[in-house]
């Protein structure tokens, strides 16, 4: 079974040499058994938050206005939802159940604490409703 | 007096069948399922033209493709619909899955880009649609959160189905494992690129247009 170190959460594969000698980033020898199934879903939310740099950042601002149609450098901030999150430049996550409810907004996710928010989309479905 | 009842007949089943005539069938379902193989096969079939190109790389198809006034013929009955062929539903959309492709990286941020844009696209369709067809890649596991979303959705807009089980040709194909995933709808084994089974396609698109 993996491991992952208690202080500083690096995960590590079943029989690695660390978890006797001590982790690589802390250290420490205090690690919990965990399911596989969990590794694969720690590491895909590692995925989700990675850590991106200037460069990039202006890319997916950029990106994400070619999506959403946004041509004005105003971006409106908030909501506890997105329905397009952009990882770094090309790697993109769709929340369909967000896309397809026809009573919220879309939400692009620029990063932590930056959201563009399509507004027009809100007026479609009152207008449907 | 007989000028006048032609006119006023003309004016009631005009009424009548006008909705009919202006009919807008979509083509839905996930990356690579073979929704542009299958539009491009009635297309060729009753109007001589292609609608889109076709590829082994997924998400070629990035904009909603339209074809007016497509007219089938089938068994003395004629069915007119304006087909609308959609991009490929996704959760994620990687550049590197593009890469495996052969695809340099810039045309593969590109092209995930363009595929994001094209799920936002097909998703805004949804509403103007009078019927779906479901394109599903027989060979996939068929209980997929995209499948099951896009279904759930249509199914709460009140919108007809119909499941076309694409790729039948291939030998890990199997059109049960869909039919049992979707026991309430019909679903229909094909092969759009071989053109399999499509005369069952045609019967079940004029049963599914009777439920509009």
């Amino acid at each position: 079974m993996p491991y992952k170190c208690v202080h500083c959460s690096k995960l590590y594969e079943d029989g690695s040499e660390q978890v006797l000698k001590g982790c690589d980033g802390c250290g420490r020898k205090f690690f919990f058994y965990i399911r596989k199934d969990q590794v694969d879903k720690i590491r895909e939310n590692e995925e989700l938050d990675v850590e991106l740099d200037a460069v990039e950042k202006k890319q997916i601002e950029q990106d994400v206005r070619e999506i959403s149609g946004f041509e004005d450098e105003e971006v409106p901030v908030f909501l506890d939802f997105e329905s397009v999150k952009v990882i770094r430049p090309g790697k993109y996550a769709v929340d369909l159940g967000n896309l397809f409810a026809t009573n919220k907004p879309r939400v692009y996710k620029l990063e932590d604490g930056k959201y563009i928010i399509d507004l027009s989309t809100i007026k479609i479905s009152e207008r449907q409703t | 007096m007989f000028k006048l009842l032609k006119k006023f007949s003309a004016r009631i089943f005009g009424g009548l069948f006008r909705k009919k005539d202006n009919l807008k069938i979509g083509f839905y379902g996930p990356p690579n399922a073979g929704k542009t193989s299958l539009a491009n096969k009635i297309c060729k079939d009753w109007t001589g033209e292609d609608i889109g190109t076709v590829s082994n790389v997924p998400h070629e198809t990035r904009n909603v493709q339209i074809k007016e006034k497509v007219e089938i013929k089938y068994k003395g009955k004629t069915l007119m619909f304006k087909l609308i062929d959609t991009p490929g539903i996704a959760t994620k959309i990687d550049y590197e899955n593009f890469m495996k492709f052969g695809l340099k990286k810039k045309k593969a941020k590109k092209r995930a880009k363009e595929a994001t844009q094209g799920i936002i696209e097909a998703i805004q369709w949804l509403d103007d649609m009078d019927a779906v067809i479901i394109v599903l890649d027989s060979t996939q596991n068929p209980y997929s959160q995209v499948n099951i979303t896009i279904i759930g959705n249509l199914v709460a807009r009140k919108i007809p189905i119909l499941i076309a089980a694409n790729k039948i040709d291939l030998k890990k194909s199997d059109v049960k494992k869909i039919e049992s995933a979707f026991p309430e709808y019909e679903v229909v084994g094909i092969s759009a690129k071989e053109g399999k089974n499509i005369d069952e396609f045609y019967e079940s698109l004029f049963k599914l247009s009777k439920k509009i």
